[in-house]
């Protein structure tokens, strides 16, 4: 038995003894390594970077300090500029993704003949590794190969068809194409176990009360999921901004499909401008930050109607929830 | 509730214990490493009093240079493991066609049987190299990636003198600092073109093409009359790309001087000379032939490792590639006697020129143990003396007086080498401060410049002359902001 009754008189080993004291050894020893690891792997090199972005050096030799002059141009540098643009075709390639993969987890959430061979094959792609996807659209892409021969198949002559890397503006399309085909799958699964919380008396509900299923979609489906959904949408969106390895495996970024990272890489790599390749790192992070944050407005605005909606749902839960604590009591 | 608790504390303690005991066995490593450090350090102090009392032979031994080096008799008694690090991951698999790396190190040991030699290779091997070098965990011996000769002392060991090395090794001159040379190249390779006779012959070309014209009509004639791609840029690998750099030396100007110094204090080198002559006319060839459609139809996809197949087979009428190329074109496939080789189509004066250069040079690592830069320096001598390296990879010989050139320089006869001499003293980082600067990385992986040049002419986009005057804009905005002197 532990009696509280002279605070000050407690030794240190008293101290540590009391419930509280174990409390905080406990909190203390668990946090110390996760946060150990956080800090030498994350913010660690975040830091050394920040501090990389205002010299001009290389990996190797001296550094000199030249304060601002890197983070000037990133932004007169012409080709780290139009790199930026390519963003767009990712962006739009992510919203296709996203309503794809949100019609296919409606479909397959409802009963479907062999749903879960469906869910199966279009979750594959994501468990593939990004760089053996780029060696295999690479040959998908090449004349004369897959994709061509398909659409031959299909009727079409190799004659009129483009050829899809070289061909500058298609090449990036084909580039997204491949990264909506590898995430469109891991989307959709989100997306359906999401809706599977949803609860089944509502469809009824509004069946009864008339609704079709484009109705349900809109009313109960989507507010019901709009957490996942909004996650899902920023995830995108801050993923177009770092695209990577479609360009940098299939392209090598040449042709006009150098993407901000693939000239980071570039410019880091091979130029071996370090301070600058820092400096365009940081921005990115300032870019995604404010991206993040408008989306964040963009939806609260959005979904203003929908709140009272959601909140509905979650008091009657909260009821059941209360019903079935008194039930379990009761046991 | 006991339990549980029982249970949390203890994984906490058992998570922080092997925390513990990580940061503990790197300890003691690091003590066992001072440890080795002294005591070989104690044991050069024995070595050095006995050598003190004995003759000035063991004196010469102390001094540590490629020079001296005589195989098979010095350093014999040292064993040791040392490590090579390099670009060459195709000799370290059992199926490449020549000698490997474990054949040669096999026959490294015969003479130096406790002399242990582990190969590491790299396939990003130009980016990778330089960061490791930062690491300073490497080995002991690498190919020295682009670094800045300022810094060489602190990374590699000298071999010796410009003078004295240069008695026995040819194409020194790429990491000389303060007069002393810290690389001895692996092999040498000469600039030129890569071709199929047979394509050739069918389309009717009997001589091979001096200058830019001829070489391009001879394109046109292979366009026309056989199936094969005239010229195969390879732009997707990126490197092959940046190899069009070698030929702006020796081969466009005729002057070793070029590109070390020269180059770095000219005004606009990228402008056309009027005399199909310089960089200008090295890229106008590849412009002139994309533009042309004497290219593959879709350079986005071109496969590097297929290339060599296709080359073999008549596929392809010829690439840009330096000399070491040319074996492994050989290699490829079944007509090994169709591949040949011809020097790069510009002539200076009426005369042809080719420039020629080495290869990645083998660096030593300045932190190394004493044994294992001696080791190490016996195993770069034995690689360029012994080994038949060079020769096994269609190199020029390293060693001075090795006269031994394979079968495909035969190609150059009556036409020039030109090897680089080194920059001026003072200014062995004038280039490689243009290069950053300008983007531009000449020699240096500058493949995106090149490949631009490919882009523009394919889509119809900027001139040939708009990318020479952007180039230009770059160059002398580099030579301004680095203070470098510009000749008029």
């Amino acid at each position: 038995m532990i009696t509280y009754t002279d605070h000050r008189k407690k030794s240190l080993r008293q101290r540590l003894r009391s419930r509280k004291g174990q409390q905080a050894i406990i909190i203390f020893a668990f946090m110390f390594i996760p946060l150990l690891l956080l800090f030498l792997f994350t913010y660690f090199p975040f830091a050394e970077m920040f501090k990389f972005s205002f010299y001009k050096m290389k990996y190797t030799g001296t550094r000199t300090y030249v304060g601002l002059d890197n983070y000037k141009e990133v932004f007169e540098n012409k080709q780290i500029f139009s790199s930026l643009k390519l963003c767009l075709y990712y962006m739009a390639g992510s919203i296709v993704q996203l309503v794809i993969a949100l019609y296919l987890a409606t479909m397959l959430s409802f009963k479907t003949k062999g749903g879960n061979i469906f869910k199966g094959f279009m979750f594959f792609p994501f468990l593939i590794n990004g760089i053996a996807i780029g060696f295999i659209f690479k040959f998908f892409y090449t004349r004369g190969f897959v994709f061509d021969t398909v659409l031959q198949w299909c009727g079409f002559n190799l004659e009129n068809l483009p050829f899809w890397l070289r061909t500058q503006g298609l090449n990036n399309v084909s580039l997204v194409g491949t990264s909506v085909w590898r995430y469109f799958g891991q989307n959709m699964v989100l997306f359906i176990g999401a809706i599977m919380s949803v609860d089944a008396e509502m469809y009824e509900a509004a069946e009864l009360d008339g609704a079709n299923k484009f109705q349900q979609f809109m009313h109960i489906i989507l507010p019901s999921i709009k957490t996942i959904v909004t996650l899902n949408i920023i995830l995108s969106i801050t993923g177009s901004l770092s695209a990577f390895e479609p360009p940098y495996v299939i392209t090598n970024g040449g042709n006009g499909t150098a993407t901000y990272f693939v000239v980071m890489n570039r410019i880091a790599h091979t130029n071996q401008k370090v301070g600058l390749a820092s400096a365009m790192a940081i921005v990115l992070l300032m870019i995604i930050f404010t991206a993040t944050i408008l989306q964040k407005l963009f939806f609260k605005f959005a979904f203003r109607n929908a709140n009272a909606e959601d909140e509905v749902v979650t008091s009657k839960k909260r009821r059941r929830n209360k019903v079935s604590k008194k039930q379990k009591e009761a046991v | 509730m006991r339990l549980k608790k029982f249970v949390a504390i203890g994984t906490a303690v058992v998570l922080s214990l092997s925390c513990v005991a990580c940061s503990k066995k790197a300890e003691n490593k690091k003590d066992n490493t001072k440890e080795a450090t002294t005591e070989t350090t104690e044991t050069d102090k024995a070595t050095d009093d006995t050598a003190e009392a004995a003759t000035d032979d063991a004196a010469a031994e102390q001094e540590l240079s490629y020079a001296n080096i005589v195989l098979g008799e010095s350093y014999t008694d040292i064993t040791t493991t040392i490590k090579v690090y390099n670009h060459r991951t195709d000799m370290n698999t059992e199926d490449y066609p020549g000698t490997t790396w474990s054949e040669y190190v096999a026959e490294f040991n015969k003479m130096y049987p406790n002399i242990t030699v582990e190969v590491e290779t790299d396939t990003t091997y130009a980016d990778n190299a330089l960061l490791r070098l930062q690491s300073g965990d490497w080995g002991d011996i690498m190919g020295i990636p682009a670094v800045d000769k300022a810094d060489l002392s602190t990374y590699f060991i000298p071999y010796g003198d410009v003078e004295t090395v240069s008695k026995q090794a040819r194409f020194i001159n790429n990491w000389v600092y303060d007069n002393q040379v810290y690389g001895i190249p692996s092999t040498g390779n000469a600039q030129g073109i890569v071709y199929n006779k047979a394509v050739f012959e069918k389309a009717g070309i009997t001589t091979i093409p001096k200058t830019p014209e001829e070489f391009l009509a001879a394109l046109q004639a292979i366009k026309d009359k056989t199936d094969a791609i005239p010229l195969y840029t390879n732009y997707a690998a990126g490197w092959t790309m940046g190899a069009w750099d070698a030929y702006l030396g020796g081969s466009a100007t005729g002057e070793s001087t070029y590109m070390n110094q020269t180059l770095l204090h000219a005004k606009d080198p990228f402008s056309d000379k009027g005399d199909n002559t310089h960089a200008y006319a090295v890229y106008k060839i590849l412009y002139d032939a994309v533009a042309g459609g004497l290219t593959e139809e879709d350079f986005s996809t071109t496969d590097w490792e297929g290339c060599k197949g296709m080359i073999n087979n008549g596929e392809i009428g010829c690439m840009v590639l330096g000399s070491w190329a040319y074996p492994q074109m050989q290699a490829a496939g079944e007509h090994a006697d169709d591949i040949g080789y011809m020097s790069f189509p510009i002539t200076v004066n009426g005369k042809q020129y080719a420039s020629a250069g080495p290869d990645y040079c083998y660096g030593i690592n300045a932190n190394s143990s004493d044994d294992n830069k001696k080791a190490a320096m016996v195993f770069v001598k034995w690689m360029t003396d012994k080994s038949g390296f060079s020769y096994n990879e269609s190199g020029i010989p390293i060693n001075a007086e090795d006269n031994n050139y394979p079968e495909v320089y035969s190609a150059f006869e009556g036409i020039e080498f030109i090897a680089d001499d080194p920059a001026v003293a003072g200014e062995e980082d004038y280039l490689n401060l243009l290069n950053t600067d300008s983007d531009l990385m000449i020699n240096a992986g500058g493949n995106t410049k090149v490949q631009q040049i490919i882009e523009n002419a394919a889509n119809k986009g900027m001139t040939f002359d708009e990318i020479m005057a952007e180039w230009n804009e770059a160059w002398a905005s580099a030579q301004e902001s680095n203070s470098i002197e510009v000749n008029q």
